[in-house]
């Protein structure tokens, strides 16, 4: 990583500490299509917080007398068969979607983060038995390995989390492996090397730190994955088993039904969906770009 | 230790590198002592094999490629190639450190000196963070960086080149090593805070009687910090002597080649620089014969097909291998004279450099005149002499024309 050498004298005090994490900060504000991104993973998570206050109606209650009513001012994104407010539904929907998302790249990256790291920080034997592992698994398909995982293990939003989990570990896997293999070749893991560092110091403070940029990227876009895969399972019928759910994929599959008669009831979940994935793909595009050194301007 | 035996003594070594295109013999035996407090500098160009006998000493070669296939390294009484990768790691830092070349990338960027400085001190000593950051504080004053108690809390990123070089320097001394190796340690930075840094070095590897090896490829840069110097070429040590003897009396053609590409400023005026025709040789094959022979002007018949042993200048005298009084050695068939060395290439009369056998690479033209003017004019010189006036144009196709000589060694060498 080559930085411009400033002059100590006059870098030192003037211009504070920012360090890596400063300027890729600084970097990421000036980049408009991360601040869109920015602002739509905002809509999103605090549509989902604040669910129970801005929602007009509980997302399971109506009447048939209203069913399948037009946007109104009442309804502002209308009513579903059941007469419930479709707008209540979609606030709620999304705290199902932030909470299955985030939890599945949580564990997605705790599990693929520590077969990339034994691998790659280990390497040899163990590194190759775990990438064939990994090479299977990212020969199924991702929604078909989800699919399979949720008709294995029954229905439920844990079973779904652990499925989407289960998709992106071995992209985790990866990047960690890949950038903690160019990392022990680097100068200073060498120079920490010649000085003394254990191995498990060198992974640890010295390789791991410095690999968590490529994966902090892949998280952002993986929630943009994992919340398209969730409403996916939902849409093919694998959703929460409690069919009240406000689920934005079942949500989707349910207006199917109706769709001359209530067209809005297919338009709002789908850009409910579309709308958190492209925030998180924008934010994560962005990140990758203030956060590479090569993109540096 | 007895005072007798030296704090590190080499044995033989060699380092070999499986590569997908073949194997690299990357050091062939090398021997070398060296004694507390001593500087001995390595000299040679690029890929001779000086950095890899460097890391090889504390085994931090490339893996899985790099591979030490035999020889011992005995410090302080104990072989470092049968070491526990534990009890090396015991040394590293401790009894020996490293300083590299590049001091951009040689610090970890996410972490700041002071996490890296007291780090190092930790791994070693037991002691709590406050005395191990006073000791940070203690060595980046030792090495000049100004204000250290608030430099402390930088990033690598917020020093210059030379700055990093320093902290380098403060954190391989942390722990008063008793060998420090600096492999190419100014070369990534400017000439005027070259000067600086090697002082530095000198003056605090004198202050704790710290031996030093120097790894350079510059001769200029040796002159002033060692006080012996072994020459390689092609993972071999072709001259070995001390500093002042090696000045006075270069006497492989290697070395004298090196100092007649090095513009001086007491020479003659108009005096040519003498370029090292030629490449060095591809390390995927051992060399049969002297591995300088391809680029020699001296060679003998015999150079194609024996390799040259290490042996005193003068035949019979016992050998010493470190200190002010270590012998003369070298490794060659034909040793130029004193005139020669003046000269940079052979005068003896109606000398010619013998011709390579069939399948041997000759980077310096066979049948090279000796006594004549050197290089690319010399020889249209000879030929001029013996067939008349030359045509340069490309009609002239049918004569022999020598290769255009490659500039490869103004002093200082460059990575291809």
């Amino acid at each position: 990583m080559t930085t411009p050498a400033i002059p100590v004298a006059i870098q030192s005090d003037a211009r504070a500490s920012r360090g890596l994490w400063g300027d890729a900060v600084r970097r990421l504000v000036r980049n408009r299509p991360a601040l869109l991104g920015l602002f739509f993973i905002a809509v999103f998570v605090l549509a989902a917080i604040f669910a129970p206050f801005l929602a007009p109606y509980p997302p399971n209650e109506g009447s048939l007398v209203n069913r399948l009513q037009t946007p109104s001012r009442e309804h502002i994104m209308g009513t579903d068969l059941q007469g419930r407010d479709e707008f209540s539904r979609i606030l709620y929907g999304a705290q199902v979607s932030l909470v299955a998302g985030v939890s599945s790249v949580v564990v997605g990256v705790l599990i693929g983060g520590t077969i990339g790291a034994l691998a790659g920080g280990i390497g040899g034997k163990v590194d190759s038995v775990l990438m064939r592992v990994v090479d299977v698994m990212l020969s199924i398909p991702g929604i078909l390995l989800a699919i399979g995982i949720v008709a294995w293990l029954d229905r439920g939003l844990p079973q779904i989390i652990f499925a989407v989990a289960i998709v992106n570990v071995p992209i985790f896997a990866r990047i960690l492996r890949g950038s903690l293999l160019s990392l022990r070749e680097s100068d200073y893991v060498t120079a920490s090397r010649s000085l003394g560092a254990s191995g498990s110091r060198l992974l640890l403070r010295h390789m791991l730190p410095n690999s968590l940029t490529p994966l902090i990227v892949a998280c952002t876009l993986a929630l943009a994955t994992a919340i398209i895969d969730v409403a996916g399972l939902g849409f093919l019928g694998l959703g929460p088993p409690d069919p009240r759910t406000p689920e934005w994929g079942t949500m989707l599959t349910d207006s199917t039904k109706f769709l001359r008669q209530a067209p809005w009831l297919l338009f709002f979940p789908g850009a409910a969906i579309v709308i958190s994935a492209i925030g998180f793909n924008l934010l994560g595009d962005g990140m990758r770009e203030s956060l590479d050194p090569r993109m540096r301007r | 230790m007895t005072a007798s035996a030296p704090l590190l003594s080499v044995q033989d070594l060699v380092v070999r590198f499986r590569t997908h295109e073949g194997t690299i013999h990357a050091v062939n035996g090398v021997t070398f002592q060296l004694d507390e407090g001593e500087r001995l500098g390595l000299v040679g160009e690029s890929g001779c094999g000086k950095s890899v006998t460097n890391l090889a000493l504390i085994r931090l070669l490339p893996q899985p490629a790099g591979r030490i296939e035999g020889g011992t390294v005995l410090f302080d009484g104990q072989d470092l190639t049968q070491l526990r990768e534990d009890e090396l790691r015991a040394i590293r830092g401790r009894d020996i450190a490293m300083i590299f070349q590049d001091p951009m990338t040689s610090l970890n960027p996410v972490l700041t000196i002071e996490e890296q400085m007291v780090e190092t001190i930790q791994a070693h000593k037991e002691m709590p963070k406050a005395d191990a950051r006073a000791r940070a504080i203690e060595l980046l004053n030792l090495v000049g960086i100004p204000k250290p108690e608030t430099r402390l809390k930088s990033f690598p990123h917020q020093f210059s080149g030379g700055m990093r070089q320093r902290v380098m320097i403060a954190m391989a001394l942390a722990l008063a090593p008793k060998l420090m190796i600096a492999d190419e340690p100014t070369t990534a930075l400017d000439v005027t805070i070259q000067a600086q840094v090697l002082e530095l070095l000198r003056d605090l590897t004198d202050e704790s009687r710290t031996a030093l090896i120097l790894i350079t490829h510059d001769l200029g840069v040796v002159a002033g910090m060692t006080n012996r110097i072994n020459v390689m070429y092609a993972g071999f040590v072709v001259e070995s002597a001390t500093t002042l003897d090696l000045f006075a009396e270069p006497s492989h053609p290697y070395t004298v080649g090196l100092l007649h590409s090095i513009p001086r400023l007491d020479a003659e005026e108009d005096e040519p620089l003498v370029p090292i025709e030629g490449r060095p040789p591809d390390m995927r094959h051992a060399p049969t014969g002297c591995p300088f022979a391809p680029r020699c002007r001296w060679r003998l018949e015999t150079c194609w097909s024996q390799n040259p042993t290490l042996l005193p200048m003068i035949a019979g005298t016992p050998v010493v291998m470190t200190g002010a009084a270590a012998t003369h050695r070298i490794a060659c068939h034909n040793r130029p004279t004193a005139e020669d060395r003046v000269a940079g290439r052979p005068l003896a009369p109606g000398f010619m450099a013998a011709p390579a056998p069939p399948g041997a690479i000759d980077e310096v033209g066979a049948g090279h005149l000796g006594g004549t003017p050197d290089g690319f004019e010399g020889l249209v010189n000879a030929i001029q002499a013996e067939e008349g006036p030359i045509s340069m144009a490309p009609s002239a196709g049918a004569l022999p024309l020598p290769p255009e000589p490659e500039h490869h060694n103004d002093g200082v060498f460059h990575d291809d």
